[in-house]
């Protein structure tokens, strides 16, 4: 297939699951809907990987390592990260409770850590993990216990109103698509147009051992040797030793600011948090029948 | 020499990365819930990680997973003081609804 058609109707069925899927109010036709839009979604997926599949002809396994890059058994991980990663982040934008939502987004991370494995980005994979499922998540499920509205007499099982109607799914899905469609097309024709850069390739494990001697005193061309040598090649160099080396050679400017952008981020979280808030929720005018002591705040 | 990416290859990576980052554009534009939309700015984050970390494999360096190490430190920043807000707002006005700050809009 010349144009990538097929990318457009998983692009418009994708838009149509979305909507479908989005919180609605009780009651109405809508709400009944979403297991069709989860139907649809899966389609959509289905659709997006054919197109690939049918522009590669990978029908054949053999055919995966030439044309990928990487072999057949490493890449079927690919599918089976990505289909959990978009369900996932789907879930996490029509699910009616925050602690779910947050839930499914750990699932995100760990599936997108899994697409980093398969690129053989280690450490990329575990920083992600303990960073964002390990510290960043813990902090969300903190404000969301810590921010959760009392629930409703009579109707304690409700979401409040605002987690169950979302704003406008219909022009957000449209538009949202609209730039999915675009993107999708221009990373559809990448290899027509994006070549990898030979100069920007890094150094053999040979060279980089080679350097790491030179810096501790050896003499180049036994540097060099060394660096050859069977017992040095065994062990190689690992992803972490290349990424450690990478941040500190060539950005370590970099490095000091992002220091300082986390000093900053550190004194102003200090700062809000211990801002006096004039609290009206409490004092004056409770919008939501007083919760017990100490449940809030 | 370590095996690369082929542009094809790539291509699947960039379009997981690029759904992951619309579908984080699209929950922060329709949720209401304050939390679930800072969510779904952490969503647009990993889309963009993914294809950091793609066209890293596809250059064959280490470059672009250098750059995911900066994205996390933003977004352990933007968490920290994101959330600090949101409780101060939840304390204001005892709900997470945007709609309830429309008047900081103008």
């Amino acid at each position: 297939m010349s144009t990538p058609l097929l990318l457009y109707i998983a692009s418009v069925i994708g838009a149509i699951a979305l909507i479908l899927m989005m919180p609605r109010p009780e009651g109405t036709p809508a709400s009944r809907l979403t297991p069709i839009g989860a139907l649809l979604g899966a389609a959509a997926l289905g659709g997006l990987w054919l197109a690939i599949a049918f522009k590669a002809d990978l029908v054949t396994p053999d055919a995966f390592k030439g044309v990928v890059g990487l072999p057949a058994t490493t890449f079927a991980y690919f599918y089976v990260f990505s289909a959990i990663a978009v369900a996932a982040a789907v879930r996490v934008i029509t699910h009616r409770r925050p602690v779910y939502s947050a839930l499914w987004f750990i699932m995100v991370v760990l599936a997108s850590a899994g697409l980093f494995l398969t690129l053989s980005a280690d450490f990329m994979a575990f920083a992600m993990v303990i960073i964002y499922g390990g510290a960043i998540l813990v902090t969300y499920m903190f404000v969301i216990m810590l921010a959760s509205q009392p629930r409703e007499p009579g109707r304690e099982d409700q979401a409040p109103e605002y987690d169950r109607v979302s704003r406008d799914p219909l022009w957000a899905c449209v538009a949202g698509f609209l730039l999915l469609a675009v993107l999708l097309t221009v990373c559809f024709n990448a290899d027509g147009t994006v070549q990898p850069n030979p100069a920007a390739a890094m150094a053999s494990d040979a060279e980089v051992i080679a350097t790491q001697l030179t810096d501790r005193g050896l003499d180049a061309e036994s540097a060099e040797q060394l660096g050859s040598s069977p017992e040095y090649a065994a062990d190689g160099v690992s992803n972490v030793e290349r990424v450690g080396l990478d941040l500190f050679e060539s950005h370590p400017l970099a490095i000091e600011l992002a220091g300082v952008i986390l000093l900053v981020s550190l004194i102003g979280a200090v700062v809000i948090a211990k801002t006096r808030v004039e609290d009206l929720f409490h004092a004056g005018r409770p919008v939501q029948p007083q919760p017990a002591e100490g449940e809030v705040g | 020499m370590p095996e690369t990416l082929t542009a094809l290859g790539l291509s699947h990576y960039l379009m997981t990365g690029a759904v992951l980052f619309v579908l984080g554009l699209i929950g922060f534009v329709t949720r209401r819930n304050l939390i679930i939309m800072f969510l779904c700015t952490e969503m647009m984050f990993q889309g963009v990680a993914l294809s950091l970390v793609a066209g890293a494999k596809f250059h064959a360096n280490v470059t672009g997973q250098t750059f995911v190490i900066f994205v996390l430190t933003i977004a352990a920043a933007e968490a920290a003081l994101a959330l600090g807000l949101v409780v101060m707002m939840f304390r204001r006005r005892g709900t997470l609804d945007v709609d309830a700050w429309q008047a900081m809009s103008g």
